[in-house]
């Protein structure tokens, strides 16, 4: 941890991309988000009596379920949950084939005790500088909803994070390949993009399972036959994005008392996402509804996600003041469902950083017999930026 | 040494108000690109990785040109641009433009490179590259 609020305090000095080399041929590139959060008060199931949720101590609040981001009362300022420094290098071959590799050091990965991570590794090849079609191969994050792919490039969005009601999954990533076209449609000024998207990848340890609902018992989660795809159209004030993906997921438990369970076997799952925004003189929309569907009636799975949120927002100056609502729900019983009111604020302190304070009021719809996450109020703040 | 210093600061000074005052950009492709007339609103999905049928260049940060294009092209500030790029170069679905520190470079890339695109002061236009859209 205090390795990484080392470097981050370091970067800030980079004023952008480094060149490698002469030629330009080698570019080092890079991201942080430091960021920090206080939960400000709590309660579940009517009382704000300290309880305890799995290996959490209430009131608190998960804020980002990939790496178990949880802010926890009794802990005051936390800045080691979601903090996290990103350094990208990519090495152009020719015009047409380049190599990119992206690690991310992060000051919480139960994932991978703290190790930094390979989240990008992929070569890039385009059959001609002018092409519309685009290959790659390697390793992405998988790009299920509209933030999904860049969920921790804080600089590119408003909030200090993307509502995590709708961005929380225990696999992220692929192995694998995809391919792109992007056209200009006519003479307009709208362009499309269309990609698909094929791959697999199994997460050994798997802190989402593991440590928010099966206590911390070590679970890993496998997405095999993972195929996606998205069509998105912009005339740069307008952008609409559609996605559906189908996979396979396998989730084993190894719990060291009750043995080895497979709650879901090679259960057939698909993922729907639409979202549309506006970018139009200062003011900015974004909306988006998702669907998570996993229903296999001989492993007795009913898992139905909705996921939705919608923002607006207005900028002045560099300042950009947001209001966002988000929510989910599960449908089977118990329901699992969180409604949730942001109120972020970004200020552009200068070209390549950001920093923001949000304060997040939310709700939980949840009908489990047992008290969960529960209600809570939260604030953060966050230097954010790119190098 | 120090006379000549002082004598260069208003001539300087002079040249730059000039310069701004006079400057009109336009954007230039290739000479073999077959676009004749493009709208802004076109020119700016280029600059903003919409569309990535065309390669944009960009003229150093900080210089007077890029900000004025930025304004009245795109309608954005240099931070604005810099987060939607931001979210593109690192999920790898584009390249970052070329920077170059004059007109004269980016003439030079575009003229040899068949689907680039540059803006560059009026003035700096010659035969080498082609005229597509000029900013008002």
């Amino acid at each position: 941890m205090k390795k990484i609020l080392f470097a981050l305090m370091l970067v800030p000095a980079f004023a952008s991309a480094i060149d490698l080399d002469d030629e330009g041929t080698w570019k080092l590139t890079g991201f942080y988000n430091l960021t920090g959060a206080k939960v400000m008060s709590g309660s579940a199931q009517g009382s704000s009596a300290p309880w305890t949720y799995q290996k959490y101590n209430c009131p608190c609040t998960i804020q980002n379920w990939e790496y178990t981001g949880v802010y926890e009362k009794s802990k005051g300022w936390q800045f080691d949950q979601e903090s996290l420094v990103g350094l990208q290098l990519k090495k152009e071959f020719s015009q047409n084939l380049s190599a990119t590799v992206q690690v991310v050091a992060r000051s919480q990965n139960p994932n991978q005790g703290s190790k930094p991570t390979v989240d990008w590794a992929y070569l890039t090849w385009q059959p001609s500088a002018d092409s519309n079609w685009t290959f790659q191969a390697g390793r992405f994050r998988i790009p299920l909803y509209y933030y999904s792919d860049y969920l921790y490039i804080g600089y590119a969005y408003p909030w200090v994070r993307p509502a995590p009601d709708v961005y929380g999954w225990p696999v992220y990533s692929y192995n694998g390949a995809n391919v792109s076209y992007r056209t200009q449609l006519g003479d307009s000024d709208w362009a499309t993009t269309v990609s698909v998207w094929t791959g697999s990848y199994t997460q050994g340890n798997d802190a989402y399972y593991s440590n928010i609902y099966n206590n911390s018992a070590p679970t890993s989660d496998a997405w095999k036959g993972i195929l996606g795809g998205s069509i998105s159209v912009n005339n740069g004030i307008f952008d609409v994005r559609a996605m559906l993906m189908h996979h396979k997921e396998t989730e084993i438990i190894n719990d060291p008392v009750l043995g080895q369970s497979t709650p879901v076997n090679d259960a057939s799952t698909t993922i729907m996402g639409l979202s549309a925004n506006m970018d139009y003189k200062s003011w900015l929309i974004k909306t988006e509804i998702d669907h998570f569907s996993q229903v296999d009636q001989t492993q007795g799975l009913n898992n139905v996600y909705k996921y939705a949120l919608v923002g607006v927002g207005y900028n002045y100056k560099g300042f950009t003041p947001m209001y966002t609502y988000s929510r989910y729900r599960t449908v089977a019983q118990p329901i699992e469902g969180r409604d949730t009111q942001i109120f972020s604020l970004r200020w552009d302190v200068r070209k390549n950083m950001a920093l923001k304070i949000q304060y997040d009021v939310s709700k939980d719809k949840s009908t489990y017999p047992y008290p969960f996450f529960g209600d809570n109020k939260l604030l953060s703040i966050a230097v954010q930026g790119v190098f | 040494m120090k006379l000549r210093l002082y004598c260069l600061i208003p001539v300087l000074s002079l040249s730059l108000i000039a310069m701004s005052a006079n400057a009109e950009l336009v954007v230039i492709v290739n000479k073999d690109n077959p676009a004749t007339k493009m709208y802004l609103a076109q020119v700016a999905q280029f600059y903003l990785g919409g569309s990535t049928l065309f390669a944009p260049v960009e003229l150093a940060e900080n210089s007077p040109a890029r900000t004025e294009f930025y304004k009245k092209v795109l309608d954005k500030d240099a931070a604005q641009v810099q987060a939607i790029w931001s979210k593109l170069l690192f999920t790898g679905k584009a390249k970052a433009p070329k920077e170059f520190k004059t007109d004269a470079e980016v003439k030079k890339f575009v003229s040899a490179t068949p689907n680039a695109m540059g803006y560059i002061d009026k003035s700096s236009v010659d035969d080498t590259v082609k005229v597509v859209a000029i900013v008002p």
